[in-house]
């Protein structure tokens, strides 16, 4: 679930820039890190960090979206690219200096015991961790889907998606709904890296294998596909555990390649991509 | 009431102007300058200077685009693509969904259907829906009737005959001079990004050189 939450806020921002956001996978690390630097300075649990967390990456997804894409909008996607990847190195470099190389922990959210959940006479055990980034990636999930499909802001947002050009020839402040998505795509980004940071460390170099995995289950799912970059961002998680389980770690990164190739061999456009041109 | 006026022609309230020319004349190039796209010396909307404004503030004072080529919100519903270039608030914005699709019956049988899967008349229609939500004083609008069936054709400029009589200014690009000149009072002809003809419309139909100037000569 938390690769679903990296990946939903990759798509939103590869659909409001109309480019790969290459800084997106160091704006995960950036959130473990501001969890990290949070609760050393304010000692706060982790259920309070989060929405902290939060703010902090929606700020860093508006500056995003002020220095590395909207003043490049008229310019090629290439030039975003190069843009969000020096955004990257900075992020990198940034925090490299500030926390050093050496890997830290973010808190957990709820506390890191287990429970013990029994239904119908069958007991299975959960870590609390795993269980809230389950809880707070429903939520966030389901909190998308409903701004997105339910909300003014929402419709917008997916024309903007849709067509820049022809949403700011009905009337829509087209940089406006770039800077909200970058603000969200932030948001989703830092609170997937606090959630992952607890289970995985966080480590200034991190920030290439999250973006790879976003990368990954949006291709998957459909390029620009919102419930793609979900399914297919589920699909890696699972995929991964079941290979893990099976055969081991060190085969499950080149088994995942392997997978996602045969599959793009089949179906280029994804699982739930739409022909080109039509996609929203 | 002069609601367009570009230094060369201007288009009235409840008029229908038709803007001629041959593919590569400057229609398209002449509209996205009125919406603010690029950068004009002089255009004046509703009796203001408008040269300095954004797009979005151009439409906001009352202007309505159809693109050629219609150019929908493809993954969004019928009803979401005229939701969303609604400024409206809430409730007034639903209201004006039902009054669209009540006056479009071919989209009220769709409402939910996404843009992409409608047909290239429906798509059309709802092109000319979603430009007319906010109730524009000024519709543009860019060869509309590519590659529709005559029937389609004939629903389509009876509807613009009857949304200028109702006291909208319309811009209408065609490459069919007959069918623009068919319901418009004016014809402006351009070539090469220049207004070379501008007459009433009964005279530019009957006109034994308008092929020659649509074509450039």
């Amino acid at each position: 679930m938390a690769y679903a939450l990296v990946a939903l806020g990759f798509v939103l921002a590869l659909n409001a820039a109309g480019a790969v956001n290459f800084a997106h996978g160091d704006l995960v690390v950036l959130g473990g890190a501001v969890a990290v630097l949070l609760v050393g300075w304010l000692g706060l649990p982790g259920i309070l960090l989060l929405p902290l967390v939060a703010l902090a990456l929606a700020a860093a997804g508006i500056v995003a979206a002020h220095v590395a894409i909207l003043p490049l909008a008229r310019r090629p996607p290439e030039a975003t690219f190069v843009a969000t990847i020096a955004l990257a190195a900075m992020i990198e470099q940034g925090l490299t200096l500030t926390m050093g190389a050496a890997p830290h922990t973010t808190p957990p959210f709820l506390g890191s015991g287990a429970v013990t959940i029994t239904i119908a006479g069958a007991g299975a055990t959960l870590g609390l961790q795993p269980l809230a980034i389950v809880l707070v990636g429903g939520v966030l999930v389901a909190g998308l889907w409903l701004l997105l499909e339910r909300t003014q802001v929402g419709r917008r947002m997916r024309a903007v998606a849709a067509d820049r050009h022809m949403a700011r020839a009905v009337g829509i402040p087209v940089a406006r709904y770039v800077t909200l998505s970058l603000a969200l795509s932030g948001a989703l980004a830092g609170i997937a890296g606090f959630l992952l940071g607890h289970q995985f460390l966080v480590t200034p170099t991190q920030g290439a294998g999250h973006m790879l995995k976003a990368y990954i289950a949006v291709a998957l799912g459909g390029w620009g596909s919102v419930p793609g970059a979900l399914i297919g961002a589920l699909a890696i998680g699972v995929f991964e555990t079941f290979v893990s389980a099976s055969i081991g770690d060190a085969w499950a990164s080149a088994a995942l390649y392997i997978a996602v190739l045969l599959v793009l061999t089949v179906r280029p456009r994804g699982l739930f991509g739409e022909p080109v041109g039509q996609r929203a | 009431m002069t609601v367009l006026d570009t230094g060369t022609f201007a288009v009235a309230a409840g008029e229908i102007v038709a803007l001629l020319g041959a593919n590569g004349a400057g229609k398209t190039s002449l509209m996205e300058t009125i919406l603010g796209f690029r950068p004009s010396r002089s255009i004046r909307l509703f009796g203001r200077d408008v040269s300095a404004l954004p797009v979005e503030r151009r439409i906001a004072l009352g202007v309505g685009y159809v693109p050629e080529r219609r150019r929908l919100f493809a993954g969004l519903t019928v009803e979401e693509n005229l939701e969303a270039a609604s400024r409206l608030p809430a409730v007034h914005r639903r209201r004006r969904v039902e009054e669209m699709l009540a006056a479009f019956p071919m989209l009220a049988e769709r409402p939910h259907a996404r843009a992409w899967l409608l047909s290239g008349g429906q798509q059309q229609m709802l092109a000319l829906a979603r430009a007319m939500i906010d109730r524009p004083r000024l519709l543009l609008l860019d060869e509309p009737t590519l590659g529709l069936a005559p029937l389609v054709v004939a629903d389509l400029l009876a509807r613009l005959r009857a949304v200028a009589a109702e006291g909208t200014a319309i811009l209408l690009s065609e490459q069919r001079a007959s069918l623009a000149l068919g319901i418009a009072s004016r014809g402006v002809v351009l070539s090469r990004g220049k207004v070379v003809r501008a007459a009433l419309a009964a005279q530019l139909a009957n006109d034994p050189q308008l092929a020659d100037l649509m074509a450039g000569g």
